[in-house]
């Protein structure tokens, strides 16, 4: 019984019950200030980080429910991200309250705003999961969990074209890839008998002949996941929906979404790249997708004049970073692909959410998303424009920030395993990403305001962008405490 | 291997043959009588048969429609739970039990949550 | 409970972030946050003497484990504090000159309007120069090493707005980074060849003799860049006197006592591999010499009271890296650390004068003190009188040791610091006689008075170590190494010969003098190293910006960025078409992606 009640599913189980708590008062109270909802589930999510961290692995592995819930080290730093993620989601979502009043309420004060604060705290129990699921169903369940959360998220400002597109857009083509995926899994069940990944790994070994199922299923599931990830061929989605849909849920897809789709990539890959026999077959197909990916990402950035847009496709190309690191198998570096794709989401996350945090504030006192829009910022707001300047040099890579850090591990192990193709459009790609990054530093710099009115920050928000912009400088000094989570 | 698809074929063969020959045989056997527009039009039961060829629905329809289906698959759900885990309630009752009012649980959130928000009201 | 070294290397990096902090979010009292610091630094000032007190003479030399600060498996970055008798040492006299350094400050900078950001700097400056005592391994010294070089610049540039001080602090930066550019080749050398960046691990790898001839004589040159341009050798020395610009103790603390000899500390810690590689050592020893004399002869010359004492540093510094040459690194150590003292109470002094005659710095302005500014006087004449090495000052048996060195290695640099030591006497001679002696010439210097107690009494303090910090008795529990030279009668003789030589000429030339009767030129203007220097980066400047500009014209421009950029605007109108906003058509190419790739995965491989 103590041992059930300590359980890190729990933390889990937790937040849906916050979730569910938000719904029923958003619910039963529908004249509060909506943004209550949105300052409990801080208050909560604050609360499961701490706990999360003292969580532990449960020493009787043997119970039933076990093999389905993985507890290494990898889960909990995922669900650490996860519920970072949504909370500066939700700081960023309570910035962003006027401009959904203004597509959402029409009329009435903030009417059908509650759920707005509710469901990404759903999202952030199905992230949670996601972490910890090494098993096809539980998988499933948790992607579709987080997936349909989205789908409402993405097209929540109902009076907004632009996010109703990005909707419909985005639940088409989540649906399609989520079908490949399904049909994947299902030739996998139909290979193995299996939907354990353990199970499968040892039955893949045994299995003689069928091949070409076996890279046809691979294959499929690939389709999935490059979806969720915003990988080249399957991220046609990717600038429509981010530009379209509210600032917030965009930061969320591009951090969280993908953050989950790299769990399951990391988890999924496993048992498939230990297959001597195919082993390399798997390997050309990743390596195919992440090159597109590292040039279509970084290629198309280039021209782009809408920071949504450009941020968009700058997650492409930090999709093609992390597959870089997925299809090396390290010789001699002492982190595995699997830890160094966690680093760098860890950093990825910091340094996206202090964009996307900048985006939404210069977005509610200037009605744009455009370049332009950012111009003379440091007249207007210089702490603004320090924290995006921060934000963008950690997204380029510079050093001394997180986002070098980040590269420079996946570049080591890309050289540790010989991927030197691919290394050198990775080297291209980083150095055209100082060229589209530095634009908005310049913008903010070197350009003219149109006007000089000072922006105004919430302290909330004050509070979460200096935390932000100090953990990227730390950590791209000195990265060893993420390292302690993951390696101890 | 294939062979054990083989009921899934004759099960396909016999649906489509059921289907066909019934048509055949009361085209065959039937006679055809008097026909009036009435008799001729499709019945479908408390629908009107003429009017619009794309007629509007009360978006409540689709509202009341479809947390039908939702509560409907959720509650199907239980059917293979009572079957698959019936086994583990001898060494984990807690956790198996404790999973179902879990999801029951949740349900009843989901329904209070739909009430409370006015959604099966038909009239504002 | 973190350890001693621990709290006197961290303590003061916290202080100046919450007297940053402090000042600039909640505006507390400069005063306060001054107080703060000053404290900060006496408290490390009573732990380094803790820890050489608390050392038994047996007590083997250890390296404490403080943190490791990236783990890369093959290469672990540590922050570890070696705790031997050379570092407790150095220790003691960075935070004593310290400690008196901010205590002086608090009654030089009273009014000053960046009091808090000045304190702030010096705390940082404390931080950074114990990290480089304490390192154990190249990579942290090299940090602590660039960390001092900014704090150097932030203080040196403390009156920015002042032209001359920003384009000092510049110059020194960017001199510095020419030799720390060096440092670094030598560390990756080093790295390299022996796979280890601790000073055990290289001394072990060049034992075993993984690294030999023309390489390591490069390794050790690199390493010895580094020392140039910190501790200001030929030919990148140019940059010191120009760092007078910062207020006058930071002169002392860093550009006198601690940051300069950071570069003679460095290589005495890393001698083991000077003592493997002959040749560098002998370049090393002439480069110090010759140092040593071209300044010498050039602060022979100059009128402003600082900059004498900038060049007499260089000279000093000279002596010491050619001590380190001379593989007498002892020597060098004893008489940095006699040194630090008697150079950091003659800055202190000669700040009090500048105080007390309203920022003056030209001493053909001042004269008649040595009545006004009785306290200031004596205690001035007292480090002059170590400086110039009269017999029995600390100077003095310091001094000795390096000139015995020299006599039995190389007669050419004995010669040379025998004549280092008659300039020597020569130049501050002059500089005493001019300033003290004499009538006041300018109504600044006639309306002088004696500085407050604050100022004076870390004055009084360094003019007994001046005088005594040379003997046994202070010399063995508290310096880094010690000496203890047996009398030679000719090294007496001469060094006698060369004071009262030196002396006595500028005593007759320039006693009851108003201007200036010698003007040497070449001494005057430095030997024209500024202008060389200056025509040579022009000219480098010019030419390379003209090839790159080349480059860039018909390389860059032409084929990389427009054709890149017209490449990519042709794939983009590709893309456009891809990316229409149309929804069958994204499906569409998604499932073309799928093919492809089934195709790839299918039939292709």
């Amino acid at each position: 019984m103590g041992n059930f009640l300590e359980a890190p599913y729990l933390l889990e189980a937790v937040v849906v019950v916050l979730g569910l708590a938000l719904l029923m008062l958003e619910a039963f109270l529908p004249k509060a200030d909506k943004r209550l909802v949105a300052y409990i589930a801080l208050f909560g999510l604050a609360g499961v980080l701490v706990a999360s961290f003292n969580m532990k692995a449960p020493e009787n592995l043997e119970h039933s429910f076990w093999s389905f819930y993985a507890t290494d080290n990898l889960a909990f730093f995922y669900k650490n991200i996860a519920v970072l993620a949504t909370m500066l989601v939700i700081v960023m979502a309570i910035e962003y309250t006027p401009v959904l009043e203004k597509y959402v309420s029409q009329g009435s004060k903030q009417g059908g705003l509650g759920e707005f604060f509710c469901l990404p705290v759903f999202v952030c129990a199905g992230l949670m999961w996601m972490a910890s699921a090494k098993e096809f169903i539980t998988i499933f369940v948790s992607l579709e969990t987080v997936t349909i959360s989205f789908y409402v998220l993405v097209a929540y400002m109902r009076r907004n074209v632009g996010s109703l597109e990005a909707g419909v857009k985005y639940l088409i083509l989540g649906a399609l890839s989520t079908g490949f995926f399904v049909y994947g899994v299902t030739w996998v069940f139909g290979l193995t008998g299996e939907t354990h990944l353990e199970k499968i790994g040892i039955a893949l070994q045994g299995l003689e002949g069928s091949d070409s199922a076996v890279l046809f299923a691979f294959t499929l599931i690939l389709v999935g996941l490059g979806f969720k990830v915003a990988a080249v061929p399957f991220h046609v989605w990717v600038p429509d929906v981010y530009q379209g849909a509210p600032t917030p849920v965009t930061a969320f897809l591009s951090v969280g979404s993908k953050a989950a789709g790299f769990i399951v990539a990391t988890r999924i890959l496993q048992p498939f790249l230990e297959m001597e026999r195919l082993h390399s077959s798997f390997t050309t197909i990743l390596v195919i997708v992440t090159g597109a990916t590292i040039l279509f990402g970084n290629f198309a950035a280039i021209p782009q004049t809408n920071f949504k847009r450009l941020l968009a496709y700058s997650s492409i190309s930090h999709a093609g970073f992390l597959l870089l690191a997925l299809t090396c198998t390290p010789d001699q570096f002492q982190l595995t692909p699997g830890q160094v794709v966690a680093f760098y989401l860890a950093t990825y996350l910091l340094m996206t959410m202090l964009c996307f945090l900048v985006l939404t504030i210069v977005r509610r006192s200037t009605e744009s998303d455009e370049i332009a829009a950012f111009s003379g910022l440091h007249r207007r707001s210089p702490f603004l424009a320090f924290a995006l300047l921060i934000g963008v040099i950690s997204l380029a890579g510079v050093p001394l920030t997180a986002g070098f850090l980040g590269k420079f591990f996946v570049f080591t192990l890309a050289i540790d395993s010989g991927r030197w193709i691919l290394l050198a459009f990775a080297v291209v790609g980083a150095a055209s990403g100082f060229y589209y990054y530095l634009k908005v530093a310049r913008a903010m710099y070197w350009e003219e305001p149109t006007e000089l009115a000072a922006i105004e920050i919430s302290p909330l928000a004050r509070l979460a962008l200096l935390l932000l912009i100090i953990a990227t400088i730390v950590f791209g000094v000195y990265p060893a405490p993420i390292l302690g989570l993951l390696t101890n | 291997m294939l062979e054990t698809y083989l009921p899934i074929l004759m099960q396909l063969g016999v649906a489509c043959g059921f289907a066909v020959s019934t048509l055949i045989v009361s085209v065959l056997l039937g006679k055809s009588g008097k026909t009036n527009p009435v008799k001729d039009s499709a019945y479908e039961c408390g629908m009107l048969p003429i009017g619009e060829a794309q007629p509007r629905f009360s978006v409540k329809f689709y509202l009341v429609a479809m947390l039908f289906v939702l509560f409907d698959i959720e509650v199907v759900f239980m059917y293979p739970w009572a079957v698959v885990f019936k086994d583990l309630l001898v060494t984990s009752l807690l956790p198996v039990t404790l999973g179902m009012a879990g999801f029951v649980f949740i349900l009843f959130i989901a329904y209070l949550y739909v009430l409370k928000k006015g959604a099966l009201q038909w009239r504002d | 409970m973190p350890s001693t070294p621990a709290i006197i290397l961290f303590l003061p990096l916290a202080v100046a972030a919450f007297v940053l902090l402090a000042s600039k979010g909640f505006k507390l009292n400069a005063t306060v946050c001054a107080l703060v610091s000053t404290a900060s630094v006496a408290i490390t000032l009573v732990l380094s003497l803790a820890l050489i007190f608390g050392a038994k003479s047996d007590s083997p030399d250890e390296v404490v484990k403080l943190f490791t600060w990236a783990d890369f498996g093959s290469l672990q970055l540590e922050i570890n504090a070696t705790l031997d008798r050379l570092s407790r040492g150095m220790l003691f006299v960075v935070t004593f000159i310290g400690t008196l350094v901010h205590v002086f400050s608090l009654g030089y900078m009273k009014d000053d309007a960046g009091k808090a950001r000045y304190y702030a700097g010096l705390s940082l400056f404390m931080f950074s120069m114990t990290g480089i005592v304490l390192a154990d391994n190249f990579a942290m010294m090299f940090i602590f090493w660039e960390l001092v070089g900014v704090s150097s610049y932030i203080l040196i540039g403390h009156w920015y707005t002042k032209d001359s001080a920003a384009d000092a602090a510049k110059k020194a930066f960017l001199t510095n980074r020419i030799g720390d550019f060096g440092f670094m080749i030598g560390i990756l050398i080093l790295f390299g060849a022996t796979g280890s960046i601790t000073f055990a691990g290289v001394e072990q790898g060049l034992t075993a003799g993984v690294l030999t001839g023309g390489l390591l004589t490069a390794a050790t040159l690199c390493i010895f860049c580094g020392a140039v341009g910190k501790s200001a050798q030929f030919p990148l020395h140019v940059w010191l006197p120009d760092a007078m610009e910062g207020p006058t103790p930071v002169s002392a603390l860093i550009h006198a006592a601690t940051m300069v000899a950071a570069g003679v500390y460095m290589l005495v810690r890393v001698s083991f591999l000077i003592g493997v590689s002959e040749n560098a050592a002998t370049i090393i020893a002439y480069v110090g010499g010759f140092t040593a004399l071209i300044a010498a002869l050039m602060a022979t010359q100059q009128d402003d009271i600082k900059r004498i004492l900038a060049y007499s540093t260089l000279s000093q510094l000279g002596y010491m890296v050619m001590a380190v040459g001379l593989a007498a690194g002892e020597a060098a150590m004893f008489h940095l650390f006699t040194h630090a003292f008697f150079k950091a109470l003659l800055f202190l002094g000669s700040g009090a004068v500048i105080y007390a005659c309203h920022h003056e710095q030209d001493i053909w302005k001042m004269g008649g003190l040595k009545d006004k500014m009785k306290g200031t006087f004596a205690t001035f004449a007292i480090g002059t009188a170590a400086l110039i090495a009269v017999p029995f000052t600390s100077g003095f048996f310091s001094k000795e040791a390096i000139l015995e060195a020299a006599l039995h290695h190389d007669m050419l640099l004995f010669l040379c610091a025998a004549g280092v030591a008659l300039l020597t006497a020569f130049y501050m001679t002059r500089l005493v006689v001019v300033a003290f002696f004499g009538k006041a010439r300018t109504g600044h210097s006639d309306h002088a008075t004696e500085v407050p107690m604050i100022m004076l009494a870390p004055l009084m303090l360094l003019a007994f170590l001046s005088i005594f910090s040379g003997y046994s008795i202070i010399a063995d529990t508290l310096s880094p190494a010690a000496v203890h030279s047996e009398f030679n009668l000719a090294i007496f003789l001469t060094s006698l010969g060369a004071l009262i030589a030196g002396a006595g000429g500028a005593w007759i030339l320039y006693a009851g003098k108003d201007k200036d009767p010698l003007n040497i030129g070449i001494f005057r203007n430095k030997f024209y190293f500024d202008e060389l220097y200056s025509v040579i980066i022009k000219f480098a400047q010019d030419k390379f910006a003209m090839v790159v500009s080349a480059v860039d014209d018909l390389f860059i421009d032409s084929l990389c960025v427009n054709g890149i950029s017209r490449a990519v605007n042709g794939f983009g109108l590709l893309l456009r078409r891809l990316q229409s906003g149309n929804l069958q058509g994204y499906a569409f190419v998604f499932g073309l992606g799928i093919l492809v790739i089934l195709y790839i995965a299918l039939i292709n491989t």
